[in-house]
């Protein structure tokens, strides 16, 4: 008998990465997703995804999601990072499906996104240039701009997490109330900026938990998770094509030089894949503040070496927009900023790491948020 | 290469526990010198008391005095005791390394006189590598042992020998057939060698910080006995390939400046932090945790049966790198002129780690030649 309790294990279906990924493999071709970049969207794989359930993976099915834990739907969007599939898969799904379910809100057909929370903006998600009001009659009126929206534009809901007296509150607003203005990141991901202008949608109180900060953490996992699949593909593609390159009569992979360069974008591909599925595991049991801020804060800098690896390692090949190796490092380059740059994540981090001590430092490092208690 | 997420049980947290417990101890915080990392004192006593509680060679076989323990344990262990900076110098190697070897390929007889004293904590061993002529290129080693009656004689020298002077054994890799053209790795054995033979000659190679860790081995006509040989003759490269997996991949490859970092934080307590000094805490602690994640996982995969070569080589080439990452991120942020002499306990392992972590990405093989390791694997061809 232990005096010490390990915790259940957390184990993913096999089946949902084989299904994914086959469905990715598929659909996401290398014209396919540069179409999406061009067109803004990508319907027939976004119904195709909604065809196996995965959009709404880890949302309650009494709230009318597809059931399953936070650490599948994990383990799907990393999938989705490592095809560079061209879908709002966490906004419909652990962010804005899991805002609603738990805000017991009704969700309504189709697509649904949520405005990211601005770090510097305490509890209103929307940031400062928006305002919300409550109604007695548990709607809403929300006026201002929210900004880099994901997919607004194809959205039929647009929710948003605030705060009202201490009491945190989630908000359902139609998209046909808004006006949205089509914006780009680095890839070409849709980053909408959306205009309330006195929209009316629907609000209701979260129970202890759900607020911005949670939205936050959730986001920044979900960020992790493509990561770690985007990395791990750029690395993958990396390898084959120094491979393939032949210079001085060999392939460049077999100087020394070059496969610095390998060896350096493997070892985040590894590192970004265990912080991604050590910080869901956790995440799927309770809360993970240290493994998510450690999760996003180390996945930002691997963002940072592995595209420049991955780029020399290329050649003049990876600047061309022909080759697909830019379909990742744009992403990686985008998802690095989006839920938390490294300055945020390092800051709340040197909050914990300084908050436990000297004595409570190595605790903190092999047991993460249990050691915070 | 797959790096499977793993964690403690909870046997094995309570193992934690116990290692925390008796660390406190035996070293309070804030109250002894700590080492850095495997670099670490050679501590007779220190040894012997670990290996009281099982801790030392412990996942040797009980048969041959040590305690069926696993790898995983094993590391649980390690991090905690080199964490702490605890004087785990004079088992190291014979812990890490050659007790596996001699229960891998050595005879019974081998294992019946060296492993209980290794697991007892007793017996100090030095690695016989490197020579003046090979380094990087091992396989080119030359010193020779030649066959005489009922064994061996041995001539020649190896150098930057560390802790010679202060250790029982000495684990070589000897030439005992001349190099063949097209196969360098053929023709050499590894032998067991009593450190006070006769004709062997042991010569300090000053640090550059001055201090006694390098030696220079030398050997006039050693005589080594059959019963020394470890394995098959000429099966000595095989041999010191496999040496070197457990070698690589374990927390002595990133936590060396830890107990450096843990000594900040202890003398800032009570004093208002800059954002910037909170912030590399935070940092750091995010990155040893991902780092520890993946070396954790090599530990299981080989308590799994798997043989991780690839993977250790990852570990040790980005976990030495960010051991000088870590040495950096300190100079950088603190103002103090900080010397081997200074005041603060801090500073003074500041100054240690800026001095000897050059070291950290050469010994045991140089991060170079772990990127020739690591991405043949990578792509899949033979290391």
């Amino acid at each position: 008998m232990s005096v010490r309790i390990a915790p259940e294990p957390v184990v993913v279906d096999e089946l949902i990465t084989e299904t994914a990924g086959r469905l990715f493999g598929e659909l996401c071709t290398h014209e396919a997703v540069q179409a999406a970049e061009d067109s803004g969207g990508a319907p027939d794989i976004w119904e195709a995804f909604c065809e196996t359930g995965f959009d709404l993976i880890a949302v309650p099915e009494e709230a009318g999601g597809s059931g399953g834990t936070l650490a599948e739907a994990i383990e799907v969007l990393r999938l989705v990072g490592y095809h560079s599939a061209p879908i709002p898969a966490a906004e419909n799904g652990i962010l804005g499906g899991w805002l609603l379910a738990q805000a017991g809100l009704e969700r309504p057909d189709g697509l649904v996104t949520v405005v990211p929370p601005r770090a510097a903006d305490g509890g209103w998600s929307g940031g400062e240039t928006c305002s919300v009001s409550l109604n007695g009659d548990g709607t809403a009126v929300l006026s201002g701009e929210a900004h880099r929206v994901p997919w607004a534009r194809s959205a039929e809901t647009v929710v948003c997490v605030c705060e009202f007296d201490g009491t945190s509150t989630v908000v359902s607003v139609p998209a046909s109330e808004c006006t949205i203005t089509p914006l780009p990141n680095m890839a070409g991901e849709p980053r909408d900026t959306v205009s309330f202008d006195g929209a009316t949608g629907r609000a209701a109180p979260a129970p202890h938990g759900v607020d911005a900060d949670a939205l936050a953490q959730r986001g920044a996992l979900s960020r992790v998770a493509l990561m770690a699949g985007a990395i791990e593909k750029m690395c993958q593609l990396t390898v084959s094509y120094t491979n393939e390159r032949v210079q001085f009569g060999r392939p460049v992979a077999r100087f020394q030089a070059v496969q610095q360069h390998l060896v350096w974008a493997a070892q985040d591909a590894a590192l970004v894949r265990m912080a991604a599925e050590v910080a869901a595991r956790e995440a799927t049991r309770g809360d993970a503040p240290f493994e998510i801020a450690a999760a996003k804060l180390v996945a930002n800098q691997a963002a940072a070496r592995a595209t420049k690896a991955c780029h020399q390692a290329h050649g003049a090949m990876g600047m061309t927009q022909e080759y697909p190796l830019h379909h990742f490092s744009r992403r990686l380059w985008s998802w690095r900023k989006e839920y938390g740059s490294d300055a945020h994540w390092s800051a709340v981090l040197g909050q914990m790491a300084t908050g436990v001590g000297a004595d409570g430092l190595y605790p903190l490092i092999t047991s993460g948020t249990a050691a915070l208690a | 290469m797959r790096f499977t997420p793993t964690e403690l049980t909870g046997p094995e947290l309570d193992l934690q526990t116990e290692v925390r417990e008796f660390l406190a101890a035996e070293l309070p915080p804030g109250a002894h010198e700590p080492c850095l990392g495997m670099a670490a004192d050679h501590d007779r006593e220190f040894s012997a008391k670990m290996a009281a509680r099982g801790w030392v060679g412990m996942a040797l076989p009980s048969r041959w005095g040590g305690s069926d323990r696993t790898a995983v344990q094993r590391f649980i262990v390690v991090e905690e005791m080199l964490r702490w900076g605890a004087p785990v110098g004079h088992h190291w190697v014979a812990d890490r390394q050659t007790g596996n070897v001699i229960l891998k390929f050595g005879s019974d007889e081998q294992r019946e006189r060296f492993l209980p004293p290794i697991c007892r904590g007793e017996l100090g061993f030095s690695i016989g590598m490197s020579e003046p002529d090979s380094g990087s290129d091992l396989a080119s080693v030359s010193t020779r042992a030649e066959r005489a009656d009922d064994g061996w004689v041995v001539n020649g020298t190896k150098i930057w020998t560390s802790n010679a002077h202060m250790n029982d054994w000495f684990i070589c890799l000897l030439r005992t057939a001349p190099m063949e053209d097209g196969n360098k790795h053929a023709g050499l054995s590894q032998f067991l060698i009593d450190l006070q033979s006769p004709g062997l000659e042991i010569s300090p190679i000053p640090f550059l910080d001055g201090s006694h860790h390098f030696n220079e081995v030398t050997f006039h006509d050693v005589f080594v006995p059959d019963v020394n040989v470890v394995g098959q003759p000429g099966m000595g490269w095989h041999q010191n390939t496999t040496e070197m997996a457990y070698e690589r991949g374990g927390p002595d490859r990133w936590l060396s400046p830890f107990s450096t970092v843990e000594q900040l934080l202890r003398e800032a307590a009570g004093t208002p932090m800059e954002d910037a000094v909170s912030d590399l805490f935070g940092e750091l602690a995010a990155r040893w945790w991902g780092i520890r994640n993946l070396s954790l996982s090599v530990a299981r995969l080989i308590d799994e049966g798997e043989a991780p070569s690839v993977e250790s080589a990852l570990v040790k080439e980005m976990g030495t790198r960010y051991e000088q990452e870590v040495v950096e991120k300190l100079v950088q942020l603190i103002d103090e002129e900080y010397s081997p002499e200074s005041e603060s306990l801090f500073e003074r392992l500041l100054a240690q780690c800026v001095v000897t972590f050059p070291g950290n990405t050469i010994r045991g093989g140089t991060i170079e030649i772990l990127r020739s390791v690591a991405s043949k694997g990578l792509q899949g061809l033979p290391a």
